[in-house]
């Protein structure tokens, strides 16, 4: 059982990183690919604050969520000055840059990274796995939550407008530079409680962790599912995170098989699995709609 | 110190060179960013030591390794990248993603994951240049890149296919209407993106006597670097940028150490540059948004 | 209406994925079966066998195999087989947790032997330490693995250690006074130089210059010529194979000619003397296999090795080969269940590993055994010299 646990542990630290992703790169519109940098600085926030100055669990999460967010106002701003693509780099080098600077800078552990972060408690009774588990699912749901919130909120449309045209945005009165720094701080921040919460659960967090390939899959999750909607992210971290577990008798061709699956899946589904207009939405839509006139007309009938 | 330097600077900027404008040739036409490009360098490596080994011959060797990749260009963007363009620039990287993903793996599932060597002899001569010894396969990998260059700017400035590329990276709609056939333009410019980055891997497999899986992992993402700092879609800003970073690279080395990681070097100069100068050093006019 | 309709259908997609997820994990886990009482012993293993450390994770697996292989040829544990478990980590640390609970609560392994990097053994070591199972990490380094707690056992000097014994040799035997450090970026590199420098200093020598390097470095001419410049006399080179036989590259197209001195980081085969053929001659390495021992439990171990994988085993190799002798000695001498096997390694005494012999395990549970040192010759390693000062070798 712990190890479905410790799978399902996984999973969710990935939904919210695949959520935070989502607020910037689907909701927004802005080409994100070094994520885990803010996955890692809130996790190097938790264990600093943890081993170091015996910060609890519950105030060095708070903490992981500001810090990775205060970073997001400087990827924000930068976000404003260029152009899409020179964009996407740019965030692909701050990925590099900051895991170097996890390796380089002796106050973050160097290259030996930041062993024995103790596990939360409450009241004295220290965390499981089940409670582990627990909690990040109560993460999950609300970070779900907000994203859900903010979709129908006047943030969520603005940045809809944003993403689609950016110079019809500003032109209807949308302030676009404010809109699009508050997505990042956000997204980010997010990662950052990600980051938090994963290092108590690792206990143990080095720079190798965080690097640009885990930007990756974190944005490969999100696509996999369908970028844009909650429900792509949550689907796509709980499938391609489950991926290397369900696939281990084909231990060595696990990779092949991701690369692939990856490769046709935006290929043919380039809306992701369950994303807006996704082959399987129609055909669920389809049989629950089948099944709700089927149902309507024994009403009739009975009625 | 000075001049070995240099010749190394060189040496490293013209195998950036010949590995960045592929993919820069790539992006001025379809707009991705294509990280399954250093798959064909890596491609190239391998095809190209299997038929040394065969045949013992350098030559055929970068000319196979070519070959295969321009092919493996040329399906990828018919059957797979043209399809996607419409769903935006995010979706066709995640593809080239898991391209290169499993490209690395075949590599490693056929070829085994140990280091194979690759002891080709070039004809050119060891010599010394101002006392500082410069082994024959890096004048090589010097005249390749100097003779592909210039090949690629007669091309694309003096031929028609190079008119028609340069009309479609433009405006492919207008160049459409102009009765230029995209459609070839792009076959045409995958195989040459392609081809050139096998050229790059051959030859730097030969220089560093080393082929193993994951050699693409490193140009994948730098490569992306030096592209931006030319300008993206730029070739001759891209042949600068990549020169400028292979001598920086080597002078910070010899001058400072590894002051950071070198790879980063690239992505931190990147990112000031842009911070300065947020269309590229090399651009000139308005920014493809 | 609207609203609750797409919500509705949202909730019912995840639920569908949900449910295809919950059925294809337990219809992998199940495939696991469930152990019995009587039947072999089960041994846990994990490695990199795919990925970008997939070299050293096949060097690691086959040695694993051959290791279980021969000890039950020899007669098992008292009449009781091995039997392997085998898992690929892909170098992820995620990857390790999950395979470590796998092992732990699925499997239901007696022992375990890590065959991956510290990051992945660091990550995983606190799931073996809480389940009260053994664990040897067979090469990976970071002083942090045996620190997590009893249970866990280091099997590779500390990088402290194997630093010492090559201060040893570049300021006692090479005689450097002038000594330029290149080491890799990682745990490895710098708990190895930090153990160099401190020693080599102590005995009088300074450091020029020293320089940490990314994975996949391939030119060092730029450093070599800077430390040659600082009047560097010997180079300390703390490298994997990849970046060890490009160092080499630059140091022969230099035509240096100073002594120098590497580490178990090199001893590969496939990885390094095979790239480097006879370029690497005269360098002196401190590592943990003596390829001219006439121990014929060495001896035995190259040959079966290089007959089944058609190459001569590496450090790495050696080091998990080693891993499950040792665990097999504790069962046999003190039992079977996890804490007799914990308590049998930590009373380990004199033992003769492959990988030179094993004087016993500290209070902190890492290993102390001399150290190696072998030089290059004609593109082979040979026995150089031995550093078994108890002052130095103990951690």
């Amino acid at each position: 059982m712990t190890y479905f646990l410790v799978v399902g542990v996984t999973v969710a630290v990935f939904a919210i990183l695949a959520l935070s992703l989502n607020i910037i790169a689907g909701y927004a519109g802005q080409p994100h690919l070094g994520q885990a940098a803010f996955f890692g600085l809130g996790a190097y926030t938790a264990a600093i604050l943890s081993t170091r100055y015996g910060v609890s669990f519950w105030l060095d999460l708070p903490a992981a969520l500001i810090v990775a967010g205060l970073v997001g106002v400087i990827l924000g701003v930068i976000s404003l000055r260029l152009a899409r693509d020179f964009l996407a780099i740019t965030t692909i080098g701050i990925n590099f840059v900051m895991v170097a600077i996890f390796q380089y800078v002796p106050f973050f552990g160097g290259a030996m990274g930041i062993p024995a972060i103790p596990s939360p408690a409450i009241a004295g009774h220290e965390f499981g796995y089940r409670d582990f588990f627990v909690t990040a699912v109560v993460l999950v749901i609300m970070v779900a939550a907000l994203s859900a919130y903010l979709e129908r909120t006047w943030f969520g449309a603005a940045l809809k407008a944003i993403k689609d045209d950016e110079q019809a945005a500003a032109a209807v009165g949308i302030q676009v530079a404010s809109y699009k720094i508050a997505a990042f701080v956000l997204g980010t921040a997010l990662a950052g409680l990600a980051g938090g919460f994963y290092a108590h659960f690792m206990s143990v967090v080095t720079p190798n962790g965080f690097g640009f390939p885990v930007s990756v899959s974190i944005l490969s999750m999100l696509v996999f599912g369908g970028l844009g909607t909650i429900r792509g992210a949550l689907a796509g971290a709980v499938l391609l995170g489950i991926m290397p577990e369900v696939f281990r008798f084909i231990s060595n061709y696990r990779l092949l098989v991701y690369g692939f699956l990856l490769l046709f899946m935006v290929r043919f589904q380039p809306q992701g699995i369950v994303g807006e207009d996704s082959w399987l939405v129609h055909q669920i839509g389809r049989l629950a709609g089948s099944l709700r006139t089927g149902g309507a007309r024994r009403d009739t009938a009975g009625g | 110190m000075f001049i070995p330097s240099l010749v190394n600077g060189i040496t490293m900027g013209s195998i950036y060179a010949l590995m960045a404008l592929g993919l820069s040739l790539v992006y001025g036409i379809l707009r991705i960013l294509d990280v399954a490009n250093a798959g064909a360098y890596t491609l190239g490596a391998y095809v190209g030591v299997t038929v040394f080994r065969l045949t013992g011959s350098w030559w055929i060797a970068l000319v196979a390794g070519a070959a295969v990749a321009a092919s493996l260009g040329f399906i990828l963007q018919r059957f797979f990248y043209v399809p996607i363009l419409a769903s935006g620039p995010i979706i066709p990287l995640i593809a080239s993603i898991g391209v290169f993903t499993a490209l690395e793996e075949a590599y490693r599932l056929i070829f085994g994951p140990y280091i194979i060597e690759f002891p080709a002899r070039v004809p050119l001569p060891d010599i010394h240049v101002a006392g500082v010894p410069v082994r024959g396969v890096q004048l090589l990998i010097i005249l390749v890149a100097v003779v592909v260059l210039v090949g690629t700017w007669y091309v694309l400035g003096h031929t028609r296919m190079g008119l028609a590329w340069r009309a479609t990276a433009q405006d492919a709609e207008v160049a459409q209407a102009m009765g230029i056939d995209a459609r070839r333009v792009t076959g045409w410019n995958f195989l040459l993106g392609y081809a050139l980055a096998a050229v790059a891997g051959v030859l730097v497999s030969i220089n560093y006597d080393a082929v193993y899986p994951t050699m693409g992992d490193m140009p994948a993402y730098k490569m992306l670097a030096i592209i931006v700092l030319g300008g993206l879609g730029n070739p001759l800003g891209t042949i600068a940028a990549s020169l400028l970073i292979g001598l920086v690279e080597t002078f910070v080395a010899a001058y400072v150490g590894f002051l950071l990681p070198r790879d980063s070097i690239a992505f931190v100069a990147l990112i000031i540059i842009l911070l300065v100068r947020p269309q590229g050093i090399f651009t000139r006019g308005a920014v493809a948004k | 209406m609207t609203h609750r309709f797409m919500y509705g259908r949202t909730a019912r997609v995840l639920i569908a994925l949900i449910l295809v997820a919950g059925v294809a994990v337990f219809a992998s886990a199940c495939r696991q079966g469930t152990p019995q009482a009587t039947t072999p012993i089960k041994i846990g293993f994990f490695a990199p066998e795919s990925g970008f450390a997939a070299a050293d994770g096949q060097s690691a697996q086959d040695a694993a195999k051959l290791a279980v292989e021969e000890i039950n040829k020899s007669g098992g544990i008292n009449g009781r087989t091995l039997q392997l478990v085998d898992y690929d980590d892909a170098s992820d640390a995620n990857q390790a947790v999950s395979i470590a609970n796998k092992l732990v609560t699925l499997d239901q392994v007696t022992a375990v032997v890590s065959g991956s990097y510290s990051d992945q053994t660091l990550a995983a070591a606190p799931v073996f330490q809480k389940a009260q199972i053994p664990m040897i990490a067979a090469y990976a380094v970071n002083p942090g693995i045996p620190a997590t707690g009893n249970f866990i056992f280091q099997q590779s000097f500390t990088g402290t250690v194997e630093g010492r014994a090559g201060a040893e040799l570049a300021v006692k035997m090479l005689g450097g006074k002038k000594i330029a450090i290149v080491a890799i970026d990682n745990d490895f590199g710098h708990s190895l130089v930090d153990g160099f420098k401190a020693h080599a200093q102590q005995l009088g020598a300074t450091i020029v210059a020293e320089d940490y390097n990314q994975f996949g470095e391939k030119d060092f001419g730029p450093i070599i010529t800077r430390d040659l410049n600082k009047g560097a006399d010997l180079f300390y080179m703390v490298e994997y194979g990849p970046e060890g036989s490009q160092f080499i590259r630059s140091w022969k197209t230099l035509g240096v000619k100073k002594p120098l001195v590497g580490t178990e980081g090199v001893d590969s085969t496939t990885q390094f003397l095979q790239v480097v053929g006879t370029d690497a001659d005269g360098m002196v390495i401190t590592t943990n296999l003596d390829r001219d021992s006439t121990d014929p439990n060495v001896q035995t171990f190259v040959k079966d090795f290089t007959a089944e994988f058609g190459h001569a085993p590496d450090m790495v190799a050696a080091s998990t080969y080693d891993a499950f002798f040792v665990l097999a000695q504790a069962m046999k001498t003190n039992g079977v269940t996890p804490d007799q096997i914990r308590q049998g390694i930590a009373a380990i005494k004199d033992f003769n590993a492959i990988t030179g012999k094993i004087v016993g395990y500290t209070a902190n549970n890492e290993v102390i055994k001399p150290v190696q040192l072998q030089i290059v010759q004609n593109g082979q390693f040979h026995h150089y010299g031995v550093v078994d000062d108890p002052t130095l070798i103990q951690p």
